[in-house]
C-alpha cells in the first residue's frame, strides 16, 4: 500500500454534507453510515423499503475491438455464450493457479464491446492482466474515473425508477441504455443485496445531480442512503462472496463454491487447468454458512472447531444479522464438515455455538416484480 | 461530535467510559456517547458478572456493533454489585440513551475516593480534541 491520497466519489460533497462516517475502501474514501440511519436502519429499509448506495468506487472498464468476446471469454471464467447482448453475468478473473485475482461483472454491449465492473482494489490489475494478453486489435481502457455507480435497492426500487421516468421492466442480469434529462444512464437489474433492484450507472459528472434526483424520490417510501456498512450485512445475509474474504489469490472458485459462474466447457480460461484438477481432486475445504446458536458474531479469521475442539477451519466473513438478529457467517470448512454439523466458532477465547448451513440466510428477492 | 453530549456530574476515561458516583461507595460505569457513536449500532454486549473482583485496565466485558468490537475496561477497581441485564434483550439502548437505560454496571469500589481521580468532562472533551 502507498500513502497516496484517497480517492473520492463524485457524491463525496454530498456525503459530508449528510454528515456520513466516511472510511477507506481500497483506496476510495466511502459511506460506511449517515446520521439518522446506522447500519441495522439503513438495512431494513433495504430489506422493506428501498435504499440507495454511492458504489462509485466499483471499477469500470472496457475491452473493444473486433473478437472482444471472444476475448474475454478465453481469459474470464463464466462462458459470455451464456448470455446474449443486453445481458450481464457475474465472472471471475483467476490466475493460472486458480487463485482469484477478482470477481466481477461483465456487461455484453455487443459482439465487439464488453464493459466490466471490477472491484475497487483490483481494477487496475485486472485492466492490466487484460492488456497484457489482448492481441492486436483489441483494446482495454480503465474508465475508473468516467463513470459513477449508484445502487438502488429493495423493492420499491422499482417505483422509485418509474418516478425518475427510467426502465424498470427488464429482467434480472440484464441492462439498458436510459436517458435521463438528456443525460445517459445505465439501467442494470443487478445489485449486491438479494433485493430487487438497480444498478445506475450516469456519466461521472451527471452522478450528483442524478443522486439528488434519488435522493427525492425514495422519500415518499421511506427509503435511506445507506452505506457499504449496511450493504456489507446486506450481502452477507445472502451468502455472496467478497473478493478479500470468500475469494482470493489463495481461495478458489472451487472452495468458494461459485463453481456455477465458470465456464467448465469452455476451451480455455485462465486456471481452468489448475481449477479442474481441485474439482475432480475435492480435497480442498468448502465455504459454507454458519448461523450462530449460542451468543455471539463470528468474525473473520475466527477459528472453527468441531465438537472435539478440533480445528476445521476459519471464518472468512461475520457479522450480526439486522433481519433474523442473530450472528452469521461465512467460513472456509474441511470437506468433512457437512451441513447440519454443530461446530464452535472461537470469538476471542470465547466459545460460540454455531450450526453449519446453506446460505442465504435470508430469502433471495431479486426476480421479484 | 459537538452534537453529542457528555453530563457535567459524570466523570470519564480516556477509553470512553463514564462514571457516576451513586453514593454508598458504588459507581456506575458506562460507555460514553463518543464511543456508542464511533461504534454504530451495538448489537451484542458481555459484561462482568455480580461478585466479580475488578481491577483498573481490566478487559471485564465486550461491546459489539454491527462492525466492530471493542473490550470493557474497567476505570475502577472494587466488586461488581450491580449489572444491568436489560441489554441482553435491547443493547441498542447503550445507542439511544448511554447514560441512562444503557448503563453498564455498579462497582462498589476499593477506594470510596478512586472516582476523583478520573478525567472531569472538560478534560475528557479536550483528549476528543
Amino acid at each position: 500500500m502507498t500513502d497516496a491520497p484517497l480517492q473520492t466519489s463524485p457524491l463525496h460533497e454530498r456525503h459530508l454534507a449528510l454528515g456520513a462516517k466516511m472510511a477507506d475502501f481500497s483506496g476510495w474514501q466511502m459511506p460506511i453510515e449517515y446520521p439518522g440511519g446506522g447500519v441495522v436502519r439503513e438495512h431494513t429499509a433495504v430489506r422493506e423499503r428501498v435504499g440507495i448506495f454511492d458504489v462509485s468506487h466499483l471499477g469500470k472498464a472496457s475491452v473493444t475491438g473486433q473478437g472482444a468476446v471472444e476475448f474475454v471469454n478465453s481469459c474470464l471464467a463464466n462462458d459470455l455464450h451464456r448470455i446474449e447482448v443486453g445481458k450481464a453475468q457475474y465472472t471471475l478473473c483467476c490466475t493460472q493457479d486458480g487463485g482469484v485475482v477478482d470477481d466481477l461483472i461483465a456487461y455484453l454491449e455487443a459482439d465487439d464491446d464488453v464493459f466490466l465492473i471490477p472491484n475497487a482494489a483490483n481494477t487496475a490489475e485486472v485492466c492490466r492482466l487484460l492488456a497484457e494478453a489482448a492481441p492486436e486489435g483489441i483494446s482495454v481502457e480503465n474508465r475508473h474515473d468516467e463513470f459513477g455507480i449508484i445502487a438502488v435497492q429493495g423493492h420499491r426500487s422499482k417505483d422509485v425508477l418509474e418516478s425518475l421516468g427510467l426502465p424498470t421492466g427488464h429482467d434480472y442480469m440484464s441492462f439498458v441504455a436510459a436517458d435521463w434529462q438528456g443525460r445517459p444512464v445505465i439501467v442494470c437489474r443487478t445489485g449486491y443485496t438479494g433485493e430487487q433492484g438497480y444498478e445506475l450507472v450516469p456519466r461521472w459528472n451527471d452522478t450528483a445531480e442524478l443522486w439528488d434526483a434519488l435522493t427525492e424520490a425514495i422519500a415518499p417510501y421511506q427509503g435511506l442512503p445507506c452505506g457499504l456498512g449496511s450493504r456489507d450485512t446486506l450481502r452477507t445475509e445472502m451468502g455472496y462472496a467478497l473478493h478479500g474474504h470468500e475469494l482470493s489469490l489463495e481461495i478458489t472458485p472451487v472452495q468458494a463454491r461459485v463453481g456455477w459462474a465458470v465456464g467448465w466447457k469452455k476451451d480455455t480460461f485462465w486456471g481452468k487447468e489448475a481449477l479442474e484438477a481441485e474439482r475432480a481432486e475435492k480435497k480442498t475445504p468448502l465455504s459454507r454458512g454458519l448461523k450462530v446458536t449460542g451468543r455471539g458474531i463470528p468474525r473473520a479469521g475466527c477459528e472453527v472447531k468441531d465438537a472435539d475442539g478440533a480445528v476445521v477451519g476459519t471464518v472468512t466473513s461475520g457479522t450480526f444479522s439486522p433481519t433474523l438478529k442473530e450472528g452469521i457467517g461465512l467460513a472456509l470448512l474441511d470437506r468433512a464438515v457437512s451441513e447440519g454439523d454443530e461446530v464452535v466458532v472461537d470469538v476471542r477465547g470465547r466459545d460460540v455455538a454455531a450450526t453449519v448451513v446453506k446460505p442465504p440466510f435470508v430469502e433471495v428477492q431479486v426476480r421479484e416484480d | 461530535m459537538s452534537d453529542l453530549d457528555y453530563p457535567q456530574d459524570l466523570r470519564y476515561t480516556a477509553e470512553h467510559e463514564w462514571v457516576r458516583d451513586q453514593g454508598d461507595g458504588v459507581a456506575r460505569v458506562g460507555i460514553t456517547a463518543f464511543a456508542q457513536d464511533a461504534l454504530g449500532d451495538v448489537v451484542y454486549v458481555s459484561l462482568p458478572s455480580v461478585g466479580d473482583t475488578i481491577a483498573v485496565g481490566d478487559a471485564c466485558g465486550e461491546v459489539e456493533s454491527t462492525k466492530s468490537v471493542s473490550d470493557l475496561y474497567a476505570p475502577l477497581a472494587g466488586e461488581v454489585v450491580g449489572v444491568n441485564e436489560g441489554l441482553d434483550a435491547a443493547p441498542e439502548q447503550i445507542n439511544t440513551d448511554p447514560y441512562g437505560e444503557g448503563w453498564m454496571y455498579d462497582v462498589k469500589l476499593a477506594d470510596p475516593d478512586a472516582t476523583e481521580e478520573l478525567l472531569d468532562v472538560e478534560a475528557y472533551r479536550a483528549q476528543l480534541g
